[in-house]
């Protein structure tokens, strides 16, 4: 019976200890959403920086908060086994140039009045993170989701969802037409010459 | 097990770095190597249907059209719209042609059996016609009264129909054989549209050319709020096609789900 009494203390304390790691996890994955989104709202509305600065300023936030190489892997789907490694490295490299040069510039139109985290919620291994982002020229707040993993000790981004629509899973679809359509070699090819492109416009 | 994958992983890199060396390929971040597959099959159930397009040689040729008639004649016009027509004007015209639709969501918030929603809908187009004058302002929303729009697609898609073949439709857009037959379903049961359950003895509740001009005015409306995004997409895109169609159906299983 004592044995009996002391397995089930242990159960509760276990589980109820998982429970609080998992409700601080979950916290933690709140507080990472939020810092990042009202980093990037402050930056972008930061006047006394250039265009340049800011641009590099949002790159330095987003570059340390999105796991490119987990999404390079995701977004290259059905292509990801008949590729080579080393084009799967050539990839991953040019997946995360493009993703920061894309949303560096794209970030500083955000300048909005307020970012707030609005949900957490867990789906299976990840953290589903909903905020609201309110702009500064609207009263309408527009609802954006994320998608948070923990990484290496670290939490990191996994996905970005508006309106229902993934950032990823279009890209994955996006990327494996054109794959299919040119060719693994040509779609990297088009890629470098995109990112050139990017990183040359003011 | 723990340690013994660690070390796993530990050598695996230290290969990896040895390899990367010999064929002076870039080296990753060792992250890359404790990527879990699991992580991508969770992540891929999770995620909508298949994409099912066995039009697509077809769809393609149309979606060229789409977007030359767009690209030489919508965007052009909803641009216009934009910057002639003053932001009160068009957030007007927005309600109100918001406002007619909400009927129809009634009706299919109910069909779902998502009385809630429907009883929200109904209130926001009861206070907005009256308050909001025919339902020019947004009265019932702007106090917060919120509601999810239901079409009857999504009612098709709440009782397990899949989207089956994505389509793409001339001057339209896309769509799918089941949003096909919601469109259509959504205008016979529509009390300002064609009426075609002749509800009351009378087959048609408003002329010909006004239905027209809600149409034509809509689809301006629509395009004027697509602008920014549009352009982000043709610029960013590197199969465009490709993108509106995963885009499309994930947003079509995304209101289906809500």
């Amino acid at each position: 019976m004592k044995k009996f009494l002391a397995a089930a203390i242990l159960v509760l304390f276990s589980s109820s200890a998982a429970l609080a790691q998992s409700a601080s996890q979950s916290e933690q994955a709140k507080v990472f959403i939020n810092d990042i989104g009202n980093k990037i709202i402050k930056t972008a509305d930061d006047k006394k920086s250039s265009v340049e600065q800011r641009k590099n300023k949002i790159i330095a936030i987003i570059d340390g908060a999105i796991d490119t190489d987990w999404i390079a892997r995701f977004v290259l789907g059905k292509n990801y086994k008949n590729t080579s490694d080393e084009n799967k490295a050539r990839f991953s490299k040019l997946y995360r140039d493009f993703m920061i040069n894309t949303y560096g510039p794209k970030f500083q139109n955000y300048n909005g009045r307020k970012f707030d985290v609005t949900d957490v919620s867990e789906q299976n291994s990840f953290y589903i993170v909903k905020a609201e982002f309110l702009p500064r020229d609207s009263n309408t707040p527009i609802d954006i989701a994320f998608r948070v993993k923990e990484r290496s000790g670290k939490l990191m981004i996994l996905d970005f969802i508006a309106e229902g629509v993934s950032l990823i899973e279009t890209q994955r679809s996006e990327f494996n037409s054109a794959i299919s359509q040119k060719g693994m070699e040509k779609f990297l090819e088009d890629l470098e010459v995109r990112i050139k492109n990017l990183k040359s416009q003011k | 097990m723990l340690l013994a994958s660690t070390g796993f992983v530990n050598t695996d890199a230290f290969a990896q770095i040895k390899k990367a060396r010999k064929e002076k390929v870039v080296f990753q971040t060792p992250a890359q190597t404790t990527i879990a597959e699991d992580d991508f099959e969770t992540y891929e159930t999770e995620q909508s249907e298949e994409i099912y397009d066995p039009l697509e040689k077809y769809n393609r040729k149309i979606f060229v059209f789409n977007d030359a008639f767009d690209r030489y004649f919508l965007e052009y016009v909803a641009r216009l719209y934009r910057d002639k027509v003053p932001k009160e004007v068009r957030s007007s015209t927005h309600n109100f042609l918001n406002n007619l639709y909400l009927p129809i969501s009634v009706f299919n918030s109910l069909a779902q059996g998502k009385v809630e929603n429907g009883l929200a809908t109904f209130s926001n187009f009861l206070i907005n016609t009256t308050l909001g004058i025919g339902g020019l302002f947004d009265v019932a929303g702007n106090r917060g009264l919120k509601y999810n729009y239901e079409d009857f697609g999504q009612t098709l898609g709440h009782y397990g129909y899949s989207s089956g073949a994505y389509l793409m439709i001339p001057f339209f857009g896309p769509s799918s054989t089941r949003d096909l037959t919601g469109t259509a379903v959504n205008n016979a049961i529509n009390p300002i549209g064609f009426n075609l359950l002749e509800v009351g003895g009378q087959d048609k509740l408003l002329k010909t050319e006004y239905l027209i001009a809600i149409n034509v005015t809509s689809g301006i409306d629509q395009r004027e709020g697509l602008i920014d995004i549009v352009d982000d997409l043709r610029k960013d895109s590197f199969d465009f096609y490709a993108t509106i169609r995963s885009a499309y159906l994930q947003k079509r299983q995304a209101e289906i789900k809500n």
